[in-house]
């Protein structure tokens, strides 16, 4: 399963070893082979910091005795033999468009909140003395950066809260999100991206051609930095001048009845202005929907209150995207960072469970109205086709194109495979 | 790696390199008669097995696991013939062996084929199978030197030349081991170097040639000049950087830039000593002085100024560290990261020398010299201090030592160690927590050894009352009860100052006094919890470093010095940091003047002498070495005056060049022919927008800045990015360093551009605001002139410290005139400016 052709590649390119200068090569000896063919072109991770879950949302136990299988009832979903928790009647109507990871897990209990990482990089080591790994998000501004007058990765929601290397991760800031609160009228950041109200586009122009006269001091110096801004602020003036992100921003647009499917709080207003980013071209959006998937008590309650405002805003997203064929082309993953103890604790909640959990992945080239993997009776072990994150990190990797065997350069030159470990893919969640 | 290699290379360390042509070895051929430790593991190390991606990893490779970089043949021994004995590893049928079958590519290897059949790798380990697979004495193939000749090597381009590399080993024998090195070029624009260590000159420069011999390294210069036979420019040296500085570029026959114009020298001298641009008035006065030294005056007159002591505090702030200070010790963060900042400050502006900074950061004690109680009454103050949320920041600043560097946490031990080492030695040891970094040659045992002399220091801790003189026992004990009754007290107050029949005057007078009660009551709580972050010797522990790693176990009894040889002994009693102190200062120290000669140069130029500035390694050798080494003597010579340093370097014609390199320096980064270009750090880039606009920063009342401060004055961390605040975000995209205890690494301050600070300079909603404000200084222009030509000369000024050209002059007055109104037309001018290079740039 392991010696793709990809990997004899790096070492004949390397050839030399890992460490050192022939990375450079190497990296330019990939730049030269034609790039795998990718199934997605947008991701959208909905990201539920804290581990939500499993056996009250994907993964009911409804024979289990009372003190696991909880409060809350299995209802059948559009595909036949595929049940889910009741309190996502609407994903349940949706069933056809996503497939369920129920066989997945960090497997290990030591993990606990640092499994965020985990997930959301496809590598398994907490920050400390060596950066971290870099997002997804992060690995496609590095490889893949959209079309000129889009951002290629946004980031919505308190990204320093149980999210993990969005920033400060070895590829350096340059691949860093926009992060900003897209239903935030005040956010300053959403100010700086769209241009000030009443500057006329032709005004804009008139003052940038003003700037370009001046700009002259250090013109036809042929200097890296000068070369690196000059294209930056050409990439952000292009951003400016284009209606499109502006447009989209503008989620007041979205008709009433629409914005009201979503949920009219600022969970669902962040996946609906997710779907509008995408829609207009940006190939990566997380939005972090809430931190506080960490169930020690009250476990029923949280739920009660959480999953029917994520299961309109996911089943609106799923449902949209599906009507403008945006689904074939755009992931979305519904994820957080582990599963929670099958036994009910004293306070009503559920505590930290890192051997399974289950994830939600659609479109992109994810198969819909499939199951992968199966937990025991009480939703506490894998029992069938288990994987590891570095199998679900090469999937995504897998869709989108990017070999996750390439070598990547931190910024002190070190040398990182993308997903460093060799895992299958996840290939019964593939379409 | 060996001691004696380490010693050796430690003496050459950026010593000026010698042409030296090696005696040719006797030639023994080892594809005949290998051995394993000399030979079979070199080429495990050429070939890349052992690298930590591969069978180097701690776990292995598909069940087949290789010590890191053949650190260890005797274990590489045990593991293969655990691994591959019987048919695997097969004396009599060699060729069957599963080693050589996969080695080959003959059965599926994921790490695909690593030697042909035929080649000379593949018959070395064959001969070495067929002669039984032993393992040699290990010892006798220590490796005592490693020379590689031509050790520097001048080329013209297009030409080839073979690099020769001769190990001498413990047993006294030498060998040429050539065929079994990796060759890596540092700077591949100047040189290629293929597997056989054949370097071919591709552009004109120097680079280093990175070699290694199974775990063993050495370094190899080339240079490259340039073609072409014009005649260099007779430009006269200001001192002797311009000497070193012309010398290189001589031999590269590439030729230095002319000086640049008054006012581009007053902006960047202005920017780099005090971090704030010159103001209007400053640049007229500065143009219309003619006399032929104002630039060395304006140089003295700057160093002089606070911006100088400011901008130096927050580099040392950088290095430092002054966070994570602990609240279950009473101490505040961002009180303390205030004090800490003002002291540093306090030293920089007396222009403390060098070394008794480190010393009075290094030695410090909280007690400097007093008696404990008397601490303890500045215990007491400070605690008051911050629960009033009023730090004193000139008593701190006054103190001898900086205490609070060895309270916050991580401060001592191995980790406390990593930071010292980093911050005055430029040293980057992380990776010798674990193991030896294939591109440095510090191995654990150094860094145990030497952080043994941190072991002692004792740092922040929760007070242990039985060690507490008893009225101060009294008083922790005693405390919290009191201010639950001075809370209670409080708490009456306002309660009555809420009943409608007690009048306005008196119910204020109430929720002041219960105001006061609530700050006591913070002290008597808070206060005690400080008496036990007292940092001091503490003789009688005696605790010796030790790491465990997935690597495995290891810890050292000793006091051994960088690059000594032999330990040192302290006593029980003696503080240990003492003996750190003085081997810093002394004139022969390889690392302490070197690594701030180093830093203050990369200050200037954006990179090092020796680069990147904080690593300090025989194998990242400088760019002028004798350049390095008179600056450093000077420096010592002039008892560590950190100004002379300063003035040194800036006076020098180098600094004072144009940023337009001369044709034939185009493409040159390393040798400043011309002045290097670079992005200003947040915090004065922030300074300057304000200067410019006429705005001001709001700083949140938790920094403990008084109004009207300036970016650079921020102490500690600003929070997180989504407080609305803009500091914090500028501060963060920016590239201002968070000031990770974790992190020992000057790429931490990031000077990268990024879409999202060009977004932040054309259309950040607070910028807009500063340039339109009504208040901001466009507004303040248009009043005060009239005359639109005066008005742009003005708006020019404030941003890029220079008067239009006529170009600038005419583009810029008709744009005005076509605009709704001046003011706006100016607003446009100055948001124009304030997007150009220029503005981010100092050039």
């Amino acid at each position: 399963m392991f010696p793709s052709q990809s990997r004899r590649d790096f070492f004949f390119a390397g050839g030399t070893g890992i460490f050192g200068l022939t990375m450079p090569q190497l990296l330019q000896a990939r730049a030269a082979a034609p790039a795998k063919k990718a199934k997605a072109d947008h991701v959208i991770v909905v990201w539920l910091g804290g581990g939500p879950p499993h056996q009250d949302m994907f993964d009911l136990k409804p024979n289990a005795p009372a003190e696991i299988r909880g409060e809350y009832k299995p209802i059948d979903t559009n595909v036949p033999g595929i049940q889910i928790g009741e309190l996502l009647p609407r994903l349940a109507k949706n069933a056809d468009k996503y497939t369920i990871l129920r066989s997945v897990g960090i497997n290990s209990e030591k993990w606990e909140h640092g499994g965020g990482q985990y997930w959301l990089t496809g590598n398994p080591r907490k920050t400390g003395v060596t950066p971290a790994y870099p997002m997804y998000g992060n690995v496609v501004s590095k490889l893949r950066p959209a079309p000129k007058d889009v951002p290629t990765f946004v980031a919505f929601g308190d990204i320093d809260n149980h999210a993990y290397g969005l920033k400060q991760n070895y590829l350096g800031p340059t691949v860093d999100p926009i992060v900003f609160q897209p239903d935030d009228a005040k956010s300053e950041v959403k100010g700086m991206l769209v241009p000030p109200v009443g500057l006329e586009l032709s005004a804009f122009d008139r003052r940038e051609s003003l700037r370009q006269s001046l700009d002259t001091q250090l013109r036809g110096l042929e200097d890296p930095l000068v070369g690196g801004m000059d294209k930056f602020q050409q990439t952000a003036f292009d951003l400016l001048r284009s209606p499109k992100l502006r447009t989209a921003l503008e989620i007041e647009r979205e008709p009433l009845k629409v914005a009201e499917r979503y949920g009219k709080n600022s969970h669902g207003k962040r996946v609906l202005a997710a779907r509008r980013l995408v829609e207009a071209g940006v190939p990566f959006v997380y939005t972090h929907f809430e931190s506080n998937w960490d169930h020690h008590g009250q476990n029923f309650r949280a739920c009660k209150d959480k999953l029917p405002v994520l299961d309109k805003a996911v089943a609106s997203l799923l449902e949209d995207l599906s009507a403008t064929g945006m689904l074939e082309r755009t992931i979305v993953m519904v994820l957080g960072e582990m599963g929670r103890t099958p036994k009910i604790n004293k306070d009503a909640g559920r505590d930290h469970w890192g051997t399974c959990q289950s994830v939600l992945v659609a479109g992109g080239g994810f198969a819909g109205g499939a199951v992968v993997g199966a937990t025991d009776k009480h939703a506490a072990y894998v029992v069938d086709k288990y994987y590891p994150v570095e199998s679900f990190g090469r999937t995504i990797y897998h869709l989108l194109g990017i070999d996750p065997d390439q070598t990547l350069l931190a910024l002190d030159n070190r040398p990182h495979r993308l997903i460093g470990e060799d895992t299958p893919l996840i290939k019964e969640a593939i379409a | 790696m060996t001691r004696v290699w380490l010693s050796l290379a430690i003496a050459a360390l950026f010593g000026a390199p010698t042409l030296a042509r090696a005696a040719e070895p006797a030639r023994v051929n080892p594809t005949d008669q290998p051995l394993f430790s000399r030979h079979v593991v070199p080429l495990f190390s050429r070939l890349g097995c052992n690298a930590g991606a591969c069978h180097g990893s701690v776990k292995g490779q598909n069940g087949f696991r290789l010590s890191l970089f053949g650190a260890n043949p005797a274990l590489d021994h045990a593991l293969l013939l655990r691994e591959f004995s019987g048919r695997r590893l097969n004396p009599f049928d060699p060729e069957k062996s599963l080693l050589l079958q996969k080695a080959t590519g003959q059965v599926p290897h994921q790490g695909g084929q690593r030697m042909g059949p035929e080649s000379r790798d593949y018959q070395l380990v064959r001969n070495w199978l067929v002669r039984g697979a032993a393992l040699d004495k290990v010892e006798d193939s220590r490796v005592t030197a490693l020379k590689v000749s031509p050790s520097q090597q001048t080329v013209q381009k297009g030409q080839t030349y073979r690099l020769k590399v001769e190990a001498t080993f413990a047993d006294g024998t030498k060998e040429d081991v050539t065929d079994l090195c990796t060759f890596e070029v540092v700077d591949k624009d100047v040189a290629d170097v293929d597997v056989t260590g054949e370097v071919r000159a591709k552009g004109v420069g120097d680079t280093a040639l990175v070699v290694r011999y199974g775990y063993d390294p050495v370094v190899a210069m080339a240079l490259v000049p340039r073609a072409g036979s014009e005649p260099f420019p007779s430009v006269k040296p200001n001192n002797f950087v311009d000497e070193h500085v012309l010398a290189k570029l001589r031999t590269l026959n590439i030729h230095p830039t002319d000086l640049c114009d008054d006012a581009t020298f007053l902006r960047r001298v202005n920017l780099d000593v005090t971090g704030l641009a010159p103001t209007p008035e400053e640049v007229r006065a500065f143009l219309a002085d003619k006399a032929a030294d104002k630039r060395a005056k304006k140089i003295d007159e700057l160093l002089g100024k606070p911006g100088y002591a400011s901008l130096w505090a927050t580099k040392f702030s950088d290095l430092l560290k002054p966070n994570s200070f602990n609240g279950n010790y009473g101490m505040v963060e961002a009180a303390e990261a205030r004090r800490f900042y003002e002291w540093v400050r306090a030293r920089m502006a007396e222009n403390i020398p060098y070394d008794q900074f480190a010393e009075r950061v290094l030695m410090a004690t909280s007690r400097d010299g007093r008696t404990r109680e008397e601490w303890f009454d500045e215990v007491m103050a400070m605690a008051e201090e911050n629960a009033k949320q009023e730090p004193n920041l000139v008593v701190y600043s006054k103190r001898q030592t900086l205490d609070l560097y060895w309270q916050r946490d991580n401060a001592t031990g191995v980790k406390g160690t990593l930071q010292v080492a980093h911050a005055f030695l430029g040293l980057r040891m992380e990776c010798a927590q674990c193991h030896r970094h294939p591109h440095d040659i510090w191995q654990q045992d150094d860094l145990l050894s030497f952080a043994n002399f941190f072991m002692r220091v004792k740092g922040a801790n929760y007070p242990d009352a039985k060690t507490l003189p008893p009225k101060l026992a009294e008083l922790m004990k005693k405390g919290p009860e009191d201010a639950k009754k001075l809370r209670e007290d409080a708490k009456k107050l306002t309660d009555k100052a809420k009943d409608k029949s007690v009048k306005l005057d008196d119910a204020a007078k109430m929720i002041a006094e219960a105001k006061e009660l609530e700050m006591k009551a913070r002290m008597l709580t808070e206060g005690p919890k400080r008496f036990g972050t007292e940092v001091q010797h503490s003789g009688e522990r005696s605790n010796f470093a030790s790491m465990s790693s997935p690597l495995g176990t290891q810890k050292s009894e000793k006091f051994r010095l960088l690059g000594d040889k032999a330990a040192l002994t302290i006593g029980k009693e003696e503080d240990p940091r003492a003996a750190v102190v003085a081997w810093m200062r002394k004139p022969e120290n390889p690392f302490f003047a070197k690594a701030m000669v180093n830093r203050v140069w990369a200050h200037y130029y954006g990179r090092g002498i020796i680069d990147p500035a904080d690593h300090l390694s025989p194998l990242n050798p400088p760019t002028h070495p004798e350049l390095l080494d008179a600056l450093a003597k000077g420096f010592v010579e002039n008892k560590f005056d950190l100004k002379w340093l300063h003035r040194t370097i800036l006076l020098s014609r180098t600094y004072q060049q144009s940023a337009r390199p001369h044709e034939t320096a185009k493409n040159d980064r390393r040798n400043y022919a011309a002045f290097p270009l670079r992005r200003l750090a947040a915090e004065v880039l922030l300074d300057a927008v304000n200067q410019a606009t006429g705005g001001a920063e709001s700083f949140p009342a938790r920094l403990f800045l008084p109004a009207g401060a300036r970016a650079m004055e921020v102490a500690g961390v600003t929070g997180a990015e989504n407080d609305r605040a803009s500091l914090a975000y500028a501060f963060q995209i920016f590239g201002r360093p968070v000031r990770n205890g974790m992190v020992q690494c000057d790429c931490e301050r990031d000077p990268s551009p990024t879409i999202v600070q060009a977004l932040y300079m054309a259309n950040h909603p607070q910028l807009r605001e500063k340039i339109a404000a009504p208040t901001g200084r466009v507004a303040q222009i248009v009043k005060d002139h009239t005359d639109d030509a005066k008005r742009v000369e003005e708006v020019f000024l404030w941003t890029v410290g220079r008067l239009p050209s006529k170009d600038d002059l005419a583009v810029s007055i008709e744009y005005v005139k076509a605009s709704p109104s001046a003011k706006r037309g100016l607003e446009d001018l100055m948001w124009g400016l304030i997007n150009t290079r220029e503005f981010s740039l100092n050039h």
